[in-house]
């Protein structure tokens, strides 16, 4: 899996592409690490490029969700695919999760 | 394999345990599925299925250790599919298998730091597939999964 960060005024969008599995979900523990360290709060995960999400990739989002809303900030998910929304409303983290259609309209949505 | 019919095709796919070699089965099987009346999104959450059983296997059965053998065996009838996902490593504990929790509908109820990071992967299994059974014999572990082909649709 390949990240990329992009740093707009209102958030910080991780782009995630690839497959989200038990072989890359660290990756994404590191880049919120990462972020977190440089005081990035506002931090949207843009999954238009995951064509595959299990068990493991879908804890990494809510082990982040867990660390960065500790350090008083926010994590917003964007861009799913109709195969991973599937899954996201099978095991219901699309109840505990705003999920929005793109990256651009999940970082406007930072006040 | 303990079906009382020939299946219409089967196929055996073995891996090193390895966590990296996980996706080459899951392509596969996703694949497969177009071989069977299952349109893309079913094909991808049988993927998953596999996907989290050989997870289970590398993970749990030989605790992430490298050399040894994880086994699926995928095989379809005209009514249905069977996936076998075999290891020879320590095995699970049935009770886990039988009171895996489904997922609760009222998980944005809960503090967001009691929603599990991990432990959804047979819970997910059991979503999706009609029938899942675990069995260990001579040795091997494996985990059964059914689902049925529904071909009025």
């Amino acid at each position: 899996m390949e990240i990329r960060k992009e740093t707009l005024e209102k958030a910080t969008i991780v782009k995630l592409i690839g497959r989200l599995d038990a072989s890359s979900s660290k990756k994404v523990k590191e880049a919120v690490k990462d972020l977190l360290d440089t005081n990035v709060r506002n931090v949207v995960f843009d999954m238009e490029g995951i064509d595959f999400i299990d068990s493991t990739g879908l804890g990494s989002l809510v082990a982040a969700l867990r660390s960065v809303s500790k350090q008083g900030g926010e994590i917003k998910i964007a861009g799913l695919g109709e195969r991973v929304r599937v899954i996201f409303e099978l095991t219901r983290l699309h109840r505990i999760f705003d999920i929005y259609d793109n990256g651009a309209e999940a970082a406007a949505s930072f006040s | 394999m303990e079906e009382d019919r020939t299946p219409t095709g089967s196929i055996r796919l073995a891996i090193e345990s390895r966590l990296e070699n996980i996706p080459m089965v899951g392509v596969s099987v996703s694949r497969l599925c177009s071989l069977i009346p299952l349109d893309e999104i079913e094909a991808s959450k049988v993927e998953l299925c596999v996907v989290e059983a050989l997870n289970n296997s590398i993970v749990h059965a030989y605790e992430n250790l490298e050399g040894h053998e994880v086994e699926t065996v995928f095989s379809f009838y005209p009514d249905k599919l069977v996936v076998h996902v075999c290891d020879a490593g320590k095995p699970m504990d049935e009770r886990i298998l039988r009171e895996c929790a489904l997922f609760p509908p009222d998980l944005d109820r809960l503090d967001i730091g009691d929603i599990p990071e991990c432990g959804r992967g047979l819970g997910i299994i059991k979503s999706i597939m009609d029938s899942v059974e675990y069995r260990t014999k001579a040795g091997k572990n494996c985990l059964i999964m059914k689902k049925e082909i529904r071909t009025d649709v």
